[in-house]
């Protein structure tokens, strides 16, 4: 596997960081004596591939002194396959002049605003080729590419520190080209989010434990649908493997099928074929084609994120969900593109026309959910007032809880396709040693009812 | 097992004869990591990695650029070189970028190295989890967590004459005892394997999750608590992020502008990179002295600590406390300390007549940063206690609470101090903490999980 990734940051009119890395290595997974062992090395020699070889067998070996039963996979045809995420402008092939240049205009615009102490544009490129070969046949080679970033403003005063960013904090990443980038228009935006940074500080503060209607924006909506429902649908935490770290969930097998999730709104899919999505490709790391299917289906709980050897176990076969952070980590169940598919309320205005009274709630700026996903808390970087059908005062510091099936259950209208967004997660931490995963998260606006706010010390 | 300083050195070397600017600094990074995880009373993961990590930074006048490789060949550690002095040339000025640090001599200090660590087997990994699995099913419950090995070498050279080298081993064991209704942890660290006590950390979840089954509701509101150290480790980690020349000049410091003030109860939080308890090293990832400060002093903000931009920047002079050089953590305290107080923690537990006792934290974040307040979950054994007892486990709550502001009702402090770790960053094991129990007057818990 290689990973050519780079990082720039342009701060405060200076250029702050320019970082490129390249990773190239090897990892080997091998079942012996019924259990699993895993070894990885930078050093792509014969001598070195067998040492690591053998060395993944010692280990599978050792893990077998508490084996309860054999590892068993669920069946898998071995494919010969390439594959290349598709895009229109490559950003490697790019002169730095070109990308740099976006963020420096960019940076320059939110600083005309007076009153802004620190500014950010920040883009990353990031290509990963892989080759996955088994015993069993398989040989697919695939290149992946992303492209993210986005600018943001900070403003402080009055012991406040207020923050907006654009698209989605600094870190709005699709699998694309860099024409993700010069098509969300950041230069434009800069004026706009830099005056929301400087207004918030005299903002009125949300208001204080209540309950009222709540409209997430769509990038808001994506990362909660990433942390309440793409993480407890892995399969691996519902059956304990994750217990001690990324923790269980809610969602058990018995209930696969019959849980009433969320409200008949609700559907979320499963979708590993989604252009843009983070977690698109055409094989998983186990070598399963990309699949699509039903998570959430008109608010029931019907499907899990599986492996072949977690999908085995309820009899099931892999849906294509395993990824591995860079060659010297051992593939596990990720997410791959988990979306809460588009309603028939209109546009956001339609939505906000049709709201008596609530607050939307857009960009996050803090998140945290228990162990087995159901109490969440987030809090956004802006808020608004709904009255009457119409955008009020703006908000500072707004933050909304739950638990995560009553909160769905709340969910009464969701935008139509026209304001559906592929979102992307490119920082999903999991398993141990830690691995980052880049997940997709398409998502619109969408409305909840009797949700609990301004929950701040 | 590790390199040694010969061979991170010539990778060094060759690195800065390759690269083509005024000043280049090459930062090895070694790793050889392994870990054996298990769950459901098996060992389930079970890996082993083996990592060399060369960080280039080249720089011509105001002009500065950062590669990085893991491909360490002849010809890997010549492109990255090569490749860092060709972006370099291209990158626009950073008008505020003052130079990469000059030499300064490295004091000693406690070797965090020990051979048998290094040399730890995949079966010595499964011997310990089998023994804690066994422990667990002997009373009923199911097991989770990993027993680690790591072997980490680091070494920073620069055109100016920087050298410095130094090895260390860590060992880990995560224990989570499970039963059919409640859950408890216990971990523990060393850099001797041959003195990890895989055991106490067994028993210390196994005897506490035998307590927690059948949590009851409490109502969350504002409680006395009694933190056990993971929990403690949680709220130095957060304001010790606070402790930097960055987080003031970003004016997200709770204590901007209030050096020589106030700012908590009578805690004491130092950075020792000498506490030979720890996981000492007698230089930074700029290859800068290492520099023991204290940060809090019985509750007035004294220090905060640099990497040499943000000195700079700042007008002080770096503290030796920088990280590999990026734009969003360049420097932080990594050697805590929260000072030991003089209580037991069954005393601290005595000492409160009506509270809660947290085992740890879980999925904190802030929701504002200047005031320090977090967001998150107890987990893994939550307890009421009541006339000075621990009386029955309760759900787990969520707090919304400001942690320096908590500090500031001490009511007692541990007496023994849990060597901490956190997890990797930056592709290194670079920041731990020793931390006590602590026994606070109030903790503001905002809701409550079903469980």
């Amino acid at each position: 596997m290689r990973r050519d990734t780079e990082h720039a940051l342009v701060k405060n009119a200076r250029i702050e960081s320019v970082d490129r890395e390249a990773s190239f290595g090897f990892g080997v997974r091998a079942i012996a004596d019924g259990a699993w062992g895993f070894a990885a090395s930078q050093v792509t020699t014969a001598a070195e591939a067998d040492r690591v070889a053998a060395l993944a067998v010692e280990i599978a070996r050792a893990s077998a002194l508490t084996k309860i039963a054999d590892v068993r996979l669920s069946p898998v045809k071995p494919a010969q396959a390439t594959y290349a995420s598709p895009m229109r402008v490559d950003p490697f092939a790019l002169s730095f002049d070109e990308r740099i240049g976006l963020m420096i205009a960019a940076e320059a615009k939110l600083r005309e605003q007076k009153g802004v102490r620190t500014t950010r544009a920040v883009y990353d490129i990031w290509r990963e080729e892989k080759l996955f070969r088994s015993s069993e046949g398989a040989d697919i080679a695939q290149t992946l590419t992303e492209v993210g970033g986005g600018i943001a403003a900070e403003a402080t005063g009055d012991g406040e520190l207020q923050i907006r960013s654009y698209p989605d904090g600094v870190r709005c990443q699709n699998q694309a080209g860099w024409e993700f980038l010069t098509d969300w228009d950041l230069v434009g935006n800069a004026p706009r989010v830099a005056e929301e940074a400087v207004a918030l500080l005299s903002a009125k503060a949300c208001p204080r434990d209540t309950r009222t209607t709540v409209i997430l924006a769509g990038n808001q909506l994506s990362l909660q649908c990433h942390e309440s429902c793409g993480h407890p649908i892995e399969l691996d935490r519902a059956l304990g493997s994750e217990a001690a770290f990324a923790g269980t969930s809610f969602l058990t097998p018995d209930r696969r099928g019959s849980f009433r999730y969320g409200s008949d709104q609700i559907n979320i899919r499963i979708d590993s074929t989604s252009r843009g999505g983070l977690g698109t490709f055409a094989y998983d790391d186990e070598g399963v084609p990309a699949s699509e299917g039903w998570a959430i289906d008109h608010g029931i709980f019907v499907g899990y994120l599986m492996s072949r050897e977690s999908s085995a176990a309820l009899g099931l076969t892999s849906n294509g969900t395993m990824r591995a952070d860079g060659w010297a980590r051992v593939p596990i169940i990720r997410m791959t593109n988990v979306s809460v598919m588009p309603g028939s309320a209109g546009t956001l205005d339609d939505l906000i026309s049709d709201t008596d009274q609530g607050i939307l709630m857009d960009t996050n700026r803090s998140w945290s959910i228990d162990d087995r996903r159901l109490n969440f808390q987030f809090g956004t970087e802006i808020g608004w007032e709904i009255r009457k059908g119409k955008r009020g005062a703006m908000l500072r510091n707004p933050t909304y809880t739950g638990i995560t099936p009553e909160f769905w259950g709340s969910c009464d209208a969701v935008c139509s396709e026209s304001e559906w967004v592929m979102w992307g997660t490119p920082n999903c931490g999991k398993g141990q040693p830690g691995q980052s995963a880049h997940t997709g998260h398409g998502a619109a606006p969408a409305r909840f009812r009797d949700v609990r706010v301004g929950v701040i010390a | 097992m590790e390199l040694g300083e010969k061979a991170l050195r010539a990778i060094a070397e060759k690195a800065l004869r390759a690269a083509r600017g005024d000043q280049v600094e090459a930062v090895v990074i070694a790793r050889n990591d392994s870990l054996t995880r298990f769950a459901n009373a098996a060992i389930h993961q079970n890996v082993s990695s083996r990592v060399i990590d060369l960080r280039v930074r080249v720089v011509k006048g105001k002009r500065v650029a950062t590669l990085a490789t893991d491909r360490i060949d002849e010809e890997g550690i010549r492109a990255v070189a090569e490749q860092a002095s060709a972006l370099c040339a291209i990158v626009p000025e950073n008008p505020d970028f003052g130079g990469l640090p000059e030499p300064a001599p490295i004091p000693s200090a406690p070797s965090a190295f020990v051979d048998g660590t290094a040399r730890a087997t995949p079966r010595d990994r499964a011997l310990a989890v089998k023994q804690v699995c066994d422990a667990a099913r002997g009373k009923g419950l199911r097991a989770a967590g990993f027993v680690s090995t790591n072997v980490q070498e680091l070494a920073v050279a620069s055109s100016l004459g920087i050298w410095a080298y130094g090895p260390q081993t860590t060992c880990e064991v995560q224990v989570a005892a499970i039963g059919d209704a409640g859950s408890a942890f216990g971990q523990r660290v060393s850099t001797d394997f041959a003195t990890l006590d895989v055991r106490a950390a067994s028993d210390e979840a196994i005897r506490k999750a035998l307590l927690a089954q059948g949590p009851r509701d409490l109502a969350p509101g504002d409680h006395e608590v009694v933190l056990e150290p993971y929990a403690v480790y949680d709220i130095v980690g957060f304001l010790c992020g606070q402790l930097t020349g960055l987080a003031v000049e970003e004016g997200r410091s709770f204590v901007g502008g209030r050096l020589g003030q106030q700012v908590t109860g009578p805690v004491t939080i130092v950075d020792d990179p000498f506490d030979r308890a720890g996981l000492p090293r007698a230089f930074d990832f700029e290859g800068r002295p290492s520099q023991a400060l204290t940060l809090i002093d019985t509750g007035v903000a004294r220090a905060i600590v640099y990497d040499s931009a943000t000195a700079r920047r700042a007008g002080a002079r770096p503290t030796g406390h920088a990280l590999p050089a990026n734009a969003f953590m360049p420097a932080a305290p990594m050697h805590r300390r929260l000072e030991a107080g003089t209580r037991s923690r069954d005393e601290l537990i005595k000492d409160c007549r009506r509270g809660v006792l947290v085992t740890r934290f879980w999925y904190t974040r802030w929701v504002h940063q200047l005031r320090t307040i977090v967001t998150g979950m107890t987990r893994d054994g939550t307890f009421a206690i009541v006339d000075g007892e621990i009386a029955y486990p309760v759900k787990n709550f969520r707090f919304t609470q400001s942690y320096h502001e908590a500090l500031q009702g001490v009511r007692g402090i541990g007496s023994e101090l849990s060597l901490l770790v956190a997890g990797e960053a930056f592709g290194l094991q670079a920041i731990s903490a020793r931390v006590p129990a602590l026994h606070l007057a109030s903790f503001t818990f905002t809701g409550a999980t079903q469980y």
